[in-house]
């Protein structure tokens, strides 16, 4: 009797640990929580200034006048970064074609901005179509990267080529400096109903 | 502080447990006959003879390949938990434990099929159960996996339970495999009696082909819910065949130890662990454990020639064994004076329809080499013929024995023949049988392939014919189950 | 008798520690070497007074404890955040000799051997599963490994389950077997 009582209250102990572990049974990796996190918590966004490809200085988080869609990239990044160049092209097409143009603004964020210079970035930039106006590519300050990716749930880990593995994603940030949503970056139709949903 | 679990349990707890095992045999009978009679309604749906919906007949097909394949383990686990009983104690609670979750599987299965529209066949080979065309959802299916997967938790328990006693009781699970005496070096006085080295083996056999099973059937089910987890086809299929192939095979290799031990009763002689049988069941474990993961492990697309050699390597470890029972068989039978009975004559066409249902097995496996009998009714025709007319009549068998007449009444040797309607019901059933079976074999012959819900006129002779002959083995069996279950009424008044 | 065992599990909590780098660099070591070094030392821990009371009987308990701690450390964020936050990774240097080792021990040999068996074909078809998931994955399931290496882990998890089918199934081939688990049994009275 007192084994059952013992074995029963574990049982429950044991379920509620991994329904809390687990966001109700709805995140077992990492990805899937910070996503949840996004639209749960709505985290805000450091208030911090990068550089653009032109030079221009492009102040992050805090309120702005539109919403922010972030993307992370090396520019050196010869696989998923050209693939999610491409897809951001299609994706700022689609948001000119919504008529969203003027209250969004698409931003392709190095984590790497000791090779990432503005020269750099805008090579990548010109190389995929980014106009400087609705689409642009800057840097970081250095010193500001660890707080943006860890509010951004962003891992960087090298790669054995000299490159980085990265957890590419579309991150919707709202013009109050909130992450409101993060999605995948091959999924611009899913991109495009969260920037609604945080526009009107 | 107590010493073992088990030996707090009072004595009590343990015994053959003869009522939950009639019981078992009671709800085997009327499966089989039920998914008889959907067997009878595929064969007369492709020859034409009545109207089936496709759909309808492949949910049908999936009930009759799963109800088929569960039953035939059911009472081949009934047979090993009777006449294990009979030689160390077992614990009641787990064959209890056992057949709730067994009736457990079958009720989600059951429901899959028919409420969810299941139809992916038996064998869920991957991708079938993703890709219904929209006939069923992945709840259906999942609901399908997770009733084998109860099942399979049921076996698992049953087989552990009947290994464990025996290793403490035999010395092993090499003691009670007899091996002393297969290596040269015990004396065959010494050595463990027959259905001691099958139920060990099979009880080994079987646990090692449901692990193997669990695990593909989790994968399968992640790969229902998330299915960008892509199974790895190749792999997949080689476990669910290596899983189904094993389960099959032991449901035949239980049954089998009624022979064992029903048929001295008849023989008047006890049938002997020689050094031969126990070599030959030391063989077919060996290969089953020795050939098989070998193959999961080869991750790299396999050439066709390592599927047919495993296919025939694992068709031929069972002949030595085969071999040795039906050689074992003729002898004994010649030598005694048979005192025949329903019981004794279903346990020998037993023997014999496992025997012969090993020929076109063996064809099939030479002949998949150049791939033209595989995909034809010439595979259904050798399963059917050891399952129907193997472990099929083996389990009549142990249930007319269950309720034979007591022996002693006509005890001269020789004297009790096979009476009048016994005597035409079996002959009924040797005949439907083997008519049944025989036209499937000469359809794959003929290139007709398997599993096609509708037929070319071309082909309706031969269904025709089988629908006829599969109802003379319904009628048979319809009277065995009958009798079985008036004759266990009777005596429980 | 205690003094040993204590320092040796002091010892490999230690070396788990202070090689927590490389072991950690890769998630072949992280998972395979290092949690089981961890579940080891709890398992060396000595046994508190009272575990042999009713309330542990059958071991289901303390097995029960064991294999939720288990799980949760199955789950691909509780690595990741093993990793990245350090308020985890201390729990994990606490919670798998408390919870999963030391747990063990106390339940495993009170265990009936119906359910040890089970257990141990359980272990070996979820290593299956396992080693299916993470040859198969079509994403990475931890941000903090690369995804050739969590194909090489899905292939440590398969060895891992030949490795102890082999080591449990070999004894039970002779005659010794049968007397292994009685002799254990003998021990825990
Ligand atoms: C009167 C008895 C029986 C009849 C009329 C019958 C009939 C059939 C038919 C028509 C098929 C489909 C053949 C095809 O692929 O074209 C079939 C398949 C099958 N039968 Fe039977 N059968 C009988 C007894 C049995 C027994 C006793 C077993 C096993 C214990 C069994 C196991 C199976 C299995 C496993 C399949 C394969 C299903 C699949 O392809 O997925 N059958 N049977
Ligand atoms: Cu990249």
């Amino acid at each position: 009797m007192q084994a059952l009582a013992a074995s029963v209250a574990v049982v429950l102990a044991g379920l509620a640990v991994l329904w809390q572990a687990t966001d109700g049974g709805q995140a077992l990796t990492a990805e899937r929580a910070r996503r949840l996190t996004a639209l749960r918590d709505m985290p805000a966004v450091p208030e911090v200034v990068l550089e653009t490809m032109t030079g221009t200085p492009l102040p992050l988080g805090g309120p702005t006048k539109r919403a922010t869609l972030v993307e992370f990239i090396y520019t050196t990044c010869p696989t998923i970064c050209q693939a999610a160049g491409a897809e951001m092209a299609r994706l700022a097409d689609d948001v000119r074609a919504a008529g969203l143009d003027e209250s969004v603004r698409l931003v392709s964020i190095s984590f790497d901005p000791g090779r990432d210079d503005p020269d750099a970035l805008n090579a990548y930039g010109e190389g995929h179509g980014a106009d400087g106006a609705l689409w642009t590519v800057a840097r970081p300050d250095p010193d500001d990267l660890p707080a943006l990716l860890a509010t951004f749930g962003v891992v960087v880990i090298p790669d054995r080529w000299g490159g980085f593995t990265h957890n590419t994603a579309l991150h919707v940030v709202d013009a109050g400096g909130r992450l409101r949503a993060i999605v995948d970056y091959d999924d611009p139709a899913a991109a495009l109903t969260a920037l609604h949903g945080v526009v009107q | 502080m107590t010493t073992t679990t088990g030996a707090m349990l009072p004595e009590a707890a343990y015994g053959p447990q003869e009522g939950a095992v009639k019981l078992t045999m009671l709800l085997g009978g009327v499966v089989f006959l039920l998914m008889m009679i959907f067997g009878l309604i595929m064969r007369a749906a492709q020859g034409g003879m009545i109207a089936v919906d496709p759909a309808l007949f492949y949910q049908i097909m999936t009930a009759h390949g799963a109800g088929m394949v569960g039953t035939a383990g059911l009472t081949g686990a009934a047979i090993l938990w009777y006449f294990t009983g009979r030689h160390v104690p077992l614990l009641a609670g787990v064959y209890w434990a056992f057949l709730g979750l067994f009736l457990l599987g079958v009720v989600c299965i059951l429901a899959a099929i028919f409420l969810g529209g299941y139809a992916g066949a038996w064998t869920f080979l991957y991708p079938l159960p993703a890709l219904s065309g929209g006939l069923w959802g992945p709840g259906a299916s999942v609901l399908f996996l997770l009733g084998y997967v109860s099942i399979g938790v049921g076996f698992l328990l049953l087989h552990l339970e009947v290994m464990r006693r025996l290793m403490a009781r035999y010395g092993g699970i090499g003691g009670a495999l007899a091996w002393p005496l297969a290596f040269g070096k015990g004396r065959p006085e010494d050595a463990p009696p027959p259905a001691v080295v099958a139920a060990m083996a099979s009880s080994v056999f079987n646990t090692l082909g449901i692990v193997v099973g669990a695990a593909v059937l989790v994968a399968s089910i992640v790969n229902l819910l998330v299915p960008g987890f892509a199974v790895d086809a190749l792999l997949a299929k080689n476990m669910i065949f290596f899983f189904g192939h094993v389960f099959i095979n032991a449901s035949i290799y239980m049954a089998v130890i009624a022979v064992y031990e029903i048929l001295p009763e008849y023989l008047g002689k006890p049938w002997k662990t020689t050094r031969i049988f126990a070599i030959a069941w030391t063989v077919v474990l060996v290969f089953v454990l020795a050939v098989y993961p070998h193959h999961l492990l080869q991750d790299v697309p396999m050439p066709g020639w390592a599927l047919a050699m495993g296919q025939i390597v694992s068709y031929f470890s069972g002949i030595p064994l085969i071999a040795v029972t039906a050689f074992s068989l003729i002898v004994y039978l010649r030598a005694a004076d048979m005192r025949w009975d329903m019981a004794a004559a279903l346990l020998v066409l037993g023997v014999a329809g496992w025997s012969v249902g090993s020929v076109p097995a063996i064809l099939d496996g030479m002949i998949v080499v150049n791939k033209v009998m595989h995909n034809t009714q010439w595979v259904p025709g050798h399963f059917h013929i050891y399952l129907l007319l193997g472990e099929v009549a083996m389990a009549f068998g142990f249930m007319a024995w269950l309720v034979r007449r007591p022996l002693a009444a006509d005890a001269r040797p020789g004297a009790a023949r096979l009476s009048g309607l016994d005597h035409g019901v079996f002959m009924a059933y040797v005949a439907g049988g083997a008519g049944f079976v025989l036209m499937f074999l000469v359809s794959g012959a003929l290139s007709v392939p398997r599993r096609w819900a509708v037929h070319v006129p071309d082909w309706f002779l031969q269904d025709r014919l089988a629908t006829l002959f599969a109802a003379m083995v319904i009628g048979a069996a319809l009277i065995i189950v009958l009798r079985y279950t008036a004759v266990l009424a009777r005596r429980a008044e | 008798m205690t003094l040993p065992r204590l320092s040796l599990a002091a010892a490999l909590i230690a070396a788990a520690w202070v090689f927590r780098a490389p072991l950690e660099a890769d998630p072949v070591t992280h998972i395979l070497v290092q949690l089981p070094l961890l579940a080891l030392a709890g398992a060396l821990l000595p046994g508190a007074r009272g575990t042999g009371g009713a309330w542990n009987r059958g071991g289901w308990a303390m097995i029960l404890t064991a294999i939720f701690a288990m799980a949760f450390w199955m789950l691909p964020r509780s690595i990741d955040a093993a990793v990245s936050d350090p308020a985890v990774a201390a729990s994990k240097f606490l919670s798998l000799p408390l919870l999963v080792g030391l747990p063990l021990r106390l339940g495993w040999p009170r265990a009936h051997p119906l359910l040890r068996g089970f257990l141990k074909a359980q272990a070996l078809a979820m290593l299956g599963v396992l080693a299916f998931l993470y040859t198969h994955a079509p994403v990475r399931l931890c941000n903090a490994y690369l995804a050739e290496d969590q194909v090489r882990l899905g292939t440590g998890f398969l060895a891992t389950a030949l490795a102890l089918a082999v080591l449990w199934v070999a004894p039970l081939l002779g005659a010794q077997g049968a007397a292994a688990p009685a002799r254990r049994h003998r021990s825990v009275s």
